[in-house]
C-alpha cells in the first residue's frame, strides 16, 4: 500500500554559509502519486531529496511518511529508496547481487536474494543480464539496474535524483516509458528531481518549482505551464513571452499589445507582466497585426518572432507552416494562453 | 626518420633500457644461485648445482624465512589498519592541524634509520621491552608513512555515494563496512599491506641494531654470509629465494582482489 510523503518547513543551511540551500519547504506527495521538483542548478532540489532520504540532517523542519515524523530515523531504516544521477552500481558485485543487495541487507540468504532480484530484473526488462559484471552493462542498462535495485528494497517512497539526465534522448525516452509502466504496476509514491520541464511533464502528476531554495510554485503540470506563479517559474516551464504593462486589479492587463482580458488572477493593481504561452498562440488574419521578424527551427516545428510595435511575440508554428520572414500576420491569443504575474 | 617513427621508436627504446636496467642485475644473481663453482675470470660457472641452497638450508635458512615472514606479516597487519585510520581521519578533515599530523606521520621517511635505531637501541635495552616487540614497533613506524600515503590517495578517490546508496537500501553501518567499504578499498588495502610487508621483509638496520643480532631474518643471514668470502652462491641462493614470498603475496592479493565482496 502506498503512503503519503510530506515535509514541513524543511530548511538546510550548509556549514559556513549564510544563505539557506533549502528554505522552509512545504510539500506533500499524496500516496501513489509522482511529484517533480523542478529547478535550475543550485536551487536546492537535490538537497531536499538528501534531507528526505536521511543522508543529511535538516537545519529545521520535519519529514513525515504516512503522517509519522522520521527526522530521527536513520537513513537505512526510513524505507526511502533513492536513485542517483549516476547509477552507483557496486562494482564488485554482479548485476543480480546489486539488485539483491537490499534483501542481503535485510538478512536474507544469497540464494533467496538472487531469486527475488530476478523478479525485479524482469520488471525492468533486463531478464538475461543478471550474471554479468557491472562493467559489462551499458549506461542505459546500468540505470535500469539501479532502478530495479532501489525498487527491490520495497521502499515506501522512492526518490529519483535526475536519474536520466546523463542518458541520450532515445534512452531517456525509454526510461520514461519504463517509469510510467512501473507507476502503473507498483502504485509507488515517487518524488522526482529534474531540471527538465518536459521530463516532469512526462512522468509527474504535479510539479513543485524551486528557485534559490524557495518553493515558488506547486500545482498540476498543465497549470504550471499556463498559470506559473512567478516570472522565474514561467521561464523554467519554457515560457517565452513576457509583456510588461499594468494590471487593473480586476481582469484587464494593458500594454502595447492593447487590453488583454485575463481570468482568475488575484493581484492588486499595478505594474505586471503578461505571460503568453507560445504553444497556444495561433496565426489568424483577424488577430493582432504584426510582422514576422525571425524564424527559429525547434526540431520539426519552428518558433516565429512576430513584431508588434516595439514588442516581439513568439509563436510556435505547426509543422509544415508556410510563414516566411517579413510576412504580415495576425495573432490569435486565446484566454488559456494568458496569465499575469508581478514583475 | 619522420616524426611518427620517432614517436614510436623512442618509447620502445626507453622501455627496453628500463627493462635491462631493472632485470640485468638479477641475471648474475640467478646464475650464481645455481652454480657450485664460478671463479674469476670465467664467463660462466665451472660446475652447476644447488650447493648454495643446501648451505643456506644448513645454516638456518628455513628458520630465517619463517622469522622474516612472521615479522613482515605482523608489521603489515599493524601498519595497514593504522595507515587506513590515519588516512581516513586526514581525508575526512577529522584532524586538527592536518599538515603537522601529516608531517609527523611521514617523518620516518626523512629520518635515517641508522640514527633512529642507534638512538633507540639503548632505550629499548633499558626499558626491558622484548627486542622482537621493539623491532615490530619500529618497523611499523617505518611502514606507516607508506600505508598512510597510499590509503590517503585511495580515500581521496573513494566515492561516498556507494555507501549512501547502500544506506538507502537498508544497510547498517557494519554491513556497509563489510560489504561496501572494505571490498571497494581492498585493492588499496592490499597494496598498502604489501608495501608494509616489504618494508619489514627487506629491513636490515633496525632488525640488526634493535634485535641485537638475536632476531635472525633473511637480510641478516644474507649479510652475515656476504661479509665472508667464497659465499657468493649462498648469498645468491638466499637472495633469489627472498623474492619468492613477496611474489606469492602479490599473486594471492591479486586473487583476493578479484574475489572480494562476492
Amino acid at each position: 500500500m502506498s503512503v503519503e510523503l510530506s515535509v514541513h518547513g524543511l530548511t538546510k543551511v550548509h556549514a559556513g554559509q549564510s544563505v539557506a540551500a533549502l528554505d522552509a519547504l512545504d510539500l506533500t506527495v499524496s500516496p501513489g502519486s509522482c511529484t517533480a521538483i523542478l529547478g535550475p542548478s543550485g536551487s536546492g532540489k537535490s538537497t531536499a531529496l538528501r534531507l528526505i532520504a536521511g543522508l543529511d540532517s535538516p537545519s529545521a523542519g520535519t519529514v513525515r511518511i504516512d503522517g509519522r515524523e522520521i527526522n530521527d530515523v536513520a537513513a537505512e531504516n526510513r524505507g526511502v529508496g533513492m536513485v542517483f544521477q549516476r547509477p552507483m552500481l557496486f562494482p564488485h558485485m554482479s548485476v543480480l547481487d546489486n539488485i539483491g543487495f537490499a534483501y542481503r541487507a535485510a538478512g536474507e540468504s544469497r540464494k533467496r536474494s538472487r531469486e527475488r532480484a530476478r523478479e525485479y530484473l524482469d520488471l525492468v526488462h533486463l531478464g538475461d543480464i543478471g550474471g554479468r559484471a557491472v562493467s559489462e552493462v551499458s549506461g542505459g542498462q546500468a540505470q535500469r539496474v539501479a532502478l530495479a535495485r532501489s525498487l527491490a528494497g520495497s521502499p515506501r517512497v522512492l526518490l529519483l535524483d535526475e536519474p536520466f539526465s546523463a542518458l541520450d534522448p532515445v534512452l531517456r525516452s525509454e526510461m520514461h516509458d519504463l517509469v510510467r509502466e512501473l507507476r502503473a504496476t507498483l502504485d509507488q509514491t515517487l518524488l522526482l528531481v529534474t531540471h527538465d520541464q518536459q521530463e516532469a511533464a512526462v512522468l509527474a502528476d504535479s510539479v513543485a518549482v524551486l528557485i534559490d531554495g524557495r518553493l515558488e510554485h506547486h500545482s498540476a503540470i498543465a497549470v504550471a505551464y499556463t498559470r506559473p506563479s512567478t516570472l522565474a517559474v514561467s521561464r523554467l516551464m519554457g515560457g517565452m513571452n513576457e509583456i510588461e504593462g499594468r494590471w487593473d486589479g480586476v481582469g484587464i492587463h494593458r500594454s502595447e499589445l492593447g487590453e488583454m482580458e485575463v481570468e482568475g488572477v488575484s493581484l492588486p493593481a499595478g505594474p505586471a507582466v503578461l505571460l503568453l504561452r507560445h504553444e497556444l498562440i495561433t496565426l489568424n488574419d483577424n488577430g493582432i497585426r504584426g510582422v514576422v521578424s525571425d524564424l527559429r527551427p525547434t526540431g520539426f516545428r519552428s518558433v516565429a518572432e512576430v513584431t508588434v510595435g516595439s514588442l516581439a511575440v513568439k509563436v510556435e508554428l505547426a509543422a509544415g507552416s508556410v510563414v516566411r520572414m517579413g510576412d504580415a500576420v495576425g495573432l490569435d491569443i486565446p484566454g488559456g494562453a494568458r496569465s499575469v504575474v508581478t514583475g | 626518420m619522420n616524426k611518427v617513427e620517432v614517436n614510436r621508436v623512442l618509447p620502445a627504446v626507453g622501455r627496453s633500457i628500463l627493462v635491462l636496467w631493472f632485470l640485468l642485475p638479477l641475471v648474475p644473481i640467478a646464475v650464481w644461485a645455481i652454480s657450485n663453482r664460478w671463479s674469476f675470470p670465467d664467463s660462466f660457472p665451472r660446475t652447476w648445482g644447488f650447493d648454495g641452497f643446501r648451505s643456506a638450508l644448513d645454516s638456518g635458512g628455513v628458520d630465517a624465512f619463517i622469522r622474516s615472514t612472521l615479522l613482515a606479516l605482523a608489521v603489515a597487519a599493524i601498519a595497514t589498519p593504522l595507515g587506513a585510520l590515519a588516512a581516513h581521519a586526514l581525508v575526512r578533515g577529522a584532524v586538527r592541524f592536518p599538515t603537522v599530523v601529516t608531517g609527523i606521520l611521514l617523518a620516518p621517511l626523512a629520518l635515517p634509520p641508522f640514527a633512529v635505531a642507534l638512538g633507540l637501541d639503548v632505550l629499548v635495552l633499558r626499558s626491558h621491552v622484548p627486542s622482537t616487540v621493539a623491532v615490530i614497533a619500529l618497523l611499523t613506524v617505518a611502514a606507516v608513512p607508506y600505508t598512510t600515503y597510499l590509503m590517503r590517495v585511495a580515500f581521496g578517490a573513494y566515492d561516498i555515494g556507494y555507501e549512501e546508496e547502500a544506506r538507502t537500501l537498508g544497510a547498517s553501518p557494519a554491513l556497509i563496512l563489510r560489504r561496501i567499504r572494505v571490498p571497494l578499498l581492498a585493492p588499496a588495502l592490499a597494496g598498502a599491506a604489501l608495501l608494509a610487508f616489504l618494508v619489514a621483509w627487506s629491513d636490515y638496520v633496525i632488525t640488526l641494531l634493535i634485535g641485537g643480532g638475536r632476531l635472525v631474518t633473511v637480510p641478516i643471514l644474507v649479510a652475515s654470509f656476504a661479509a665472508g668470502t667464497g659465499n657468493d652462491s649462498v648469498v645468491a641462493a638466499l637472495s633469489v629465494a627472498a623474492v619468492v614470498p613477496p611474489l606469492v603475496l602479490v599473486v594471492m592479493l591479486a586473487r583476493l582482489r578479484r574475489g572480494a565482496g562476492r
